[in-house]
């Protein structure tokens, strides 16, 4: 209390000083308005940290090891009725489980990543405009929230090349968070999830790949589905593709709907080779696709800013 | 970029239909973002010869007979001699021209695509003369914004009553092509490389045909101008070809290349800059031209003196559009004699504008870094058709053949009096060896040799056979080709992805992720425990750290953020759900819990073993109520204690030592550290007073924040009690002024084969002492 009087009183002092400026020479008032101003601010932030600890004196401890405060009830959970998982994370699983039983490992992607990772390790050129395409943010160390999760594929390359050694495939995706420098609306979001798949041995084929994948949206949507391929360019496949699916009837879909679900391709063999794997010996195929279209068709959702939102009127419908 | 599909079909033969052909270009090409349907954009709109053109008196107007051949437009009449009157208001319509007619119930071109298009009728001029339709001029015809008279057409082309549509080939389909998926492809930003790859998707072989006219310009004797390149990898190759006036330019008639301008997305604007925009629509390659006369006197030299060199920082520059520019040391600027004339690429410099009055003409045909030109157009904000082309990297091979078309095309009002090529490195031809084998097993294919070799050759590859290896040489404008996996995309690509065999490999049998198990099963339980779980954002708010009490300076800080909202890593979890708690509870819901499970990174925690920073798995928890008056502490302890009895962890509730990001927001006399044995797992409790003031939270309110690497490493399987039978059950009270921890501890002393669960606690007034009641079940 004694601290937070001193503070205003200090703080009563330095505004009178102000009534000064007259007698400053017009030329230095602006220096000096500006140095009473900073130590104004930094009064007004002490007295604001100081009416919070006063605020907090008056609390009452209690007994942190008692199931509950005398004579009141047992503390009781929620009614199950009551609670929701999010339906990215319900349907995250739903994906990676898919993944799972077709023989995928699963990775988690970081959510802080430097440009090693993001694009170096990924064939990349330095400077190259292929990197202006993925609109990242950086810290100021210049860390890299991931724009997406192929941020992980030399990590995951390294981690599981001795497999290959063994007479093994490499079979691994990577589920996780992504960022984007990019306006929000119904359609884009900055922050979304992602799932990446990475696959290599010696003999699989962009065959395998086109197989892989249709499998797993046929399992994801429970039925027979058209594909579609067209070319892309990502620096860490070659060649690459975009795969689209056509939009299923009992989605709302009409004949010809295609719709954009990922990019792939087959690994560059720079990339094999930075991480240690000879691709004259082994070879492989990648993909990468957001999540939050796959749950919105599936849901049939239009707006992808209810994900982040925290409505509970939104979420306590996904039971 | 804009793809008119009658110019293409000028280059190569197309034996599909229109919308099987944008499906082709579509998989093996392109992404084609949309289709612009012109075939109706020219309908009733005819070439008419204006056969009598009287000046009505005190007016701009003039009164015309036109001919238009054997046209029959409903409602319109024909005097005796066949002939339809129509007024108009351009100075240029003069007697025996050929010009454009809208016929009453046409459309106006330039207005098909508004939302109400422009339908031109039959009126009254002046209350006496009646004017059937209209006769158009380039803006109308959306052939440009020239509006100073009406278009004349070239008699050698057309005679009345044809359709203009038919004379200019503009029943059309536009392809609208998303630039990006080209990006590795410079080639294909010109008509001619997009119209190669259109044959090598429909199997043709590719012929570049006379229409791209490698005519040698006859060059002048006085050949003096120089180029250097100042500066390593700037600029690849530099052609500039001197021209002199000798003649006048006869811009008369509406030519077939005006049209493919309009329809490229471009507009005419005059005979040279034409020429150079049609160039580079045709071949990628841009093209500058510079006024010659001002170029040397801006240099102060007699002869033209070319340096490319990168800017001096701070120095300026007058660009084409009339904006100042303060140069940056990245920029690239072609200079006379050393004073900035343009920014390279980009765009040309006032100081040598071309005007009506010019009279000799430097065409620049260069390369120039695309690494300088992505940051130059990046800082300035240029985003012409040319700098979209060069930063795509254009190769070099093709300069001087292209301002050599420019002079060819100049001719009749320009001759070449003097040439300059700098061309250091020349770029040396690529060759790529690769088994067929090689082919078919990457992409999971039967392809022949024969069909690989064909469709190779059929977009400009040279191809050699032996046994199976073939030896590939690249052509010069495939800038994207360096290995073997170039070579195969090339094939799978061509040849269409959609024509290759979805197969499976070999299936192997999954690791489970334990972390995502775990993860999985916490979300489960707490729904079960009527919680809700939430995602939000990674990014937070300085404001937000500090309102719950968080030091800003331990977040890593976006240096890019969309806005102050987004601007620093989150540290713990639970300050956004109190964010997310108030906006439920002003809903208003009475009652909830929110929980997320998500990373978190601190700066003290500084780096792992990959040099990138430590980061945690944290569960963060809020339970929030607004009509209640019990302890909330307990509440949230509940859901804690609970949940990590599901993963038959044992844990203990200790008090707060210490400050640290997790336990800020929360009020230390009524909160706890969750330790089991030796390790910390978190910290539960109500928050302090000024944490629920700023958050305008009602009083009902705690909750914790768990380390769930922590949880995954203590987890343990639930170990079924053997002992189960109950000999006695029984309860006891304590009197105490201790904690219940303690009256527990005697209990459990007292009963060592029980189990021991709380009744109630009883305080009476005026009292210190506690009454703790338990629950025994002696076990046999």
């Amino acid at each position: 209390m004694e601290e937070l009087s001193e503070l205003k009183l200090k703080l009563k002092n330095l505004n009178a000083e102000y009534a000064r400026i007259r007698e400053i020479a017009p030329e230095k008032r602006g220096e000096f308005g500006r140095e009473l101003n900073a130590k104004k601010m930094a009064i007004l932030e002490q007295i604001r940290l100081a009416e919070e600890a006063a605020m907090d004196v008056e609390v009452l401890p209690l007994d942190i090891t008692a199931p509950c405060a005398a004579n009141e009830k047992m503390p009781e959970l929620y009614s199950c009725l009551m609670g929701s998982r999010h339906p990215l994370m319900v349907e995250m699983d739903r994906v990676v489980e898919i993944y799972q039983l077709m023989g995928f490992d699963v990775v988690e992607s970081r959510q802080l990543d430097d440009e090693y990772h993001m694009f170096d390790s990924l064939n990349f050129a330095k400077e190259h405009p292929a990197r202006d395409g993925y609109d990242t943010f950086r810290t100021e160390e210049g860390l890299i929230p991931p724009a997406h999760t192929s941020t992980m594929q030399h990590r995951v390359l390294k981690m599981y090349k001795d497999r290959l050694a063994r007479g093994e495939d490499i079979a691994v995706v990577v589920p996780g968070r992504v960022y984007r420098n990019e306006d929000v609306n119904a359609t884009h979001e900055h922050t979304f999830y992602q799932c990446e798949g990475v696959y290599v041995s010696e003999s699989c084929t962009m065959g395998d790949m086109l197989g892989i994948l249709r499998e797993f949206f046929e399992k994801y949507y429970e039925q027979k589905l058209n594909i579609r391929t067209q070319p892309g360019y990502f620096p860490f496949t070659e060649p690459s593709l975009e795969f689209m699916i056509e939009k299923p009837k009992t989605l709302g879909g009409k004949k010809g709907d295609y719709l954009e679900m990922l990019g792939c391709g087959m690994i560059h063999p720079n990339v094999l080779k930075m991480a240690g794997i000879d691709p004259t010996k082994s070879h492989g195929f990648a993909w990468g696709g957001g999540i939050d279209r796959l749950v919105m068709l599936r849901y049939g959702l239009n707006d992808m800013r209810y994900f982040e939102s925290g409505n509970l009127n939104f979420l306590r419908e996904f039971k | 970029m804009k793809i008119s599909l009658n110019w293409l079909k000028k280059f190569v033969r197309i034996n599909v239909p229109d919308d099987e052909l944008v499906r082709l270009i579509g998989a093996r090409l392109v992404e084609v973002e949309g289709v612009i349907d012109e075939s109706t954009k020219y309908n009733n709109i005819y070439v008419v010869r204006v056969a009598t053109a009287e000046r009505i008196p005190d007016t701009h107007l003039t009164l015309c007979q036109i001919d238009c051949g054997n046209v029959e437009v409903a409602g319109v009449e024909k005097n005796d001699e066949g002939l339809i009157q129509v007024v108009c208001g351009a100075p240029n319509v003069r007697e025996g021209m050929l010009a454009a007619w809208i016929a009453p119930g046409a459309i106006v071109p330039a207005s098909v695509h508004e939302d109400a298009p422009f339908v031109i009728g039959k009126r009254k001029m002046l209350s006496k003369y009646e004017s059937n339709g209209m006769l158009a001029g380039a803006d109308e015809l959306d052939f440009g914004d020239d509006h100073s008279g009406i278009t004349e057409i070239d008699p050698a082309m057309a005679k009345p009553g044809d359709l203009l549509a038919d004379v200019f080939e503009l029943c059309d389909l536009i392809l609208d092509i998303e630039n990006k998926s080209l990006t590795h492809r410079p080639d294909c930003f010109g008509m001619i490389g997009f119209a190669r790859e259109v044959a090598g998707i429909l199997g043709e072989t590719f012929t570049e045909t006379e229409y791209f006219q490698k005519t040698k310009a006859i060059y002048g004797s006085e050949n003096s101008i120089s180029v250097s390149i100042a500066g390593k990898d700037i600029c690849s190759r530099y052609s500039a070809i001197v021209l002199t006036k000798h003649g006048e330019m006869k811009k008369k008639y509406l030519t077939y290349m005006d049209t493919i301008l309009s329809k490229s997305g471009m507009r005419p604007v005059d005979a040279i800059v034409d020429v150079t925009n049609y160039l580079m629509l045709l071949t990628g390659q841009p093209l500058h031209a510079f006024d010659y006369d001002k170029f040397v006197a801006v240099g102060g030299s007699d002869k033209p003196k070319i340096i490319v060199r990168l800017a001096r920082a701070g120095e300026k520059l007058e660009l084409l559009d009339g904006k100042e520019i303060t140069l940056l040391e990245n920029d690239i600027v072609i200079t006379s004699n050393d004073v900035p004339v343009a920014l390279a690429g980009a765009m040309g410099g006032k100081n040598t504008e071309i005007d009506e009055n010019t009279r000799n003409i430097i065409i620049e045909s260069a390369t120039f870094s695309l690494y300088n030109l992505r940051k130059t157009q990046m800082e300035h904000g240029i985003f012409s058709e040319a700098i979209t082309r060069f930063t795509k990297g254009q190769p070099p091979y093709q300069t001087l053949d292209v301002a050599e078309d420019a002079a060819a095309m100049l001719s009749d009002g320009f001759k070449v009096t003097a040439v300059a090529d700098e061309y250091p490195h020349p770029e040396k031809e690529i060759t790529v060896k690769i088994l067929v084998a090689e082919i078919n097993q990457l992409l999971g294919t039967e392809y022949a040799d024969k069909l690989i070799i064909q469709t190779l050759e059929n977009v400009g590859f040279g191809v050699k056979n032996h046994r199976g290896e073939l030896t590939i040489s690249v052509p010069a404008w495939r800038k994207d080709i360096h290995i073997k996996e170039d070579i195969i995309e090339e094939i799978g690509r061509l040849l269409g992805y959609d024509n290759i065999q979805p197969t499976l490999p070999r299936h192997m049998t999954a690791n489970k992720n334990k972390m995502m198990i775990l993860k999985s099963d916490i979300r489960e339980t707490m729904k079960e425990f009527g919680a809700n779980e939430v995602l939000t954002y990674s990014f937070v708010s300085e404001r937000l750290l500090k309102k719950a009490g968080l030091d800003a300076n331990n977040s890593y800080k976006i240096v890019n953020s969309i806005s102050p909202e987004l601007q620093l890593v989150r540290q713990t979890i639970v300050p956004s759900l109190l964010e997310k708690a108030y906006v439920n509870q002003k809903m208003p819901i009475d009652k909830f819990a929110l929980f997320e499970i998500n990373k978190v990174y601190r700066k003290e925690w500084g780096m792992d073993g990959e040099n990138v920073p430590v980061e945690k798995m944290q569960m963060g928890f809020v339970v929030a109520e607004r009509k209640n008056n019990e302890t909330a502490y307990y509440k949230a302890k509940k859901f804690a204690e609970e949940l990590l009895l599901k993963f038959n962890i044992p844990v203990e509730f200790l008090p707060i030592k210490g400050k640290n990001a997790d336990n800020l927001p929360f009020e230390e006399k009524r909160a706890a550290e969750i330790w089991s044995g030796e390790h910390y797992i978190g910290v539960v409790g109500e928050f302090k007073n000024s944490v629920k003031r700023n958050f305008k939270l009602a009083e009902f309110l705690a909750g914790f924040e768990l380390d769930v690497d922590k949880i995954l490493e203590l987890l343990a399987p639930r170990k079924i009690n053997n002992n189960f039978e109950i000999r006695e059950k029984l309860d006891e009270t304590v009197t105490t002024t201790g904690s219940y921890a303690e009256a527990l501890a005697e209990m459990t002393k007292k009963y060592p084969n029980a189990e021991i669960t709380p009744v109630g606690i009883y305080q009476p007034e005026d009292v210190k002492a506690r009454n703790i009641t338990f629950h025994i079940e002696l076990m046999v």
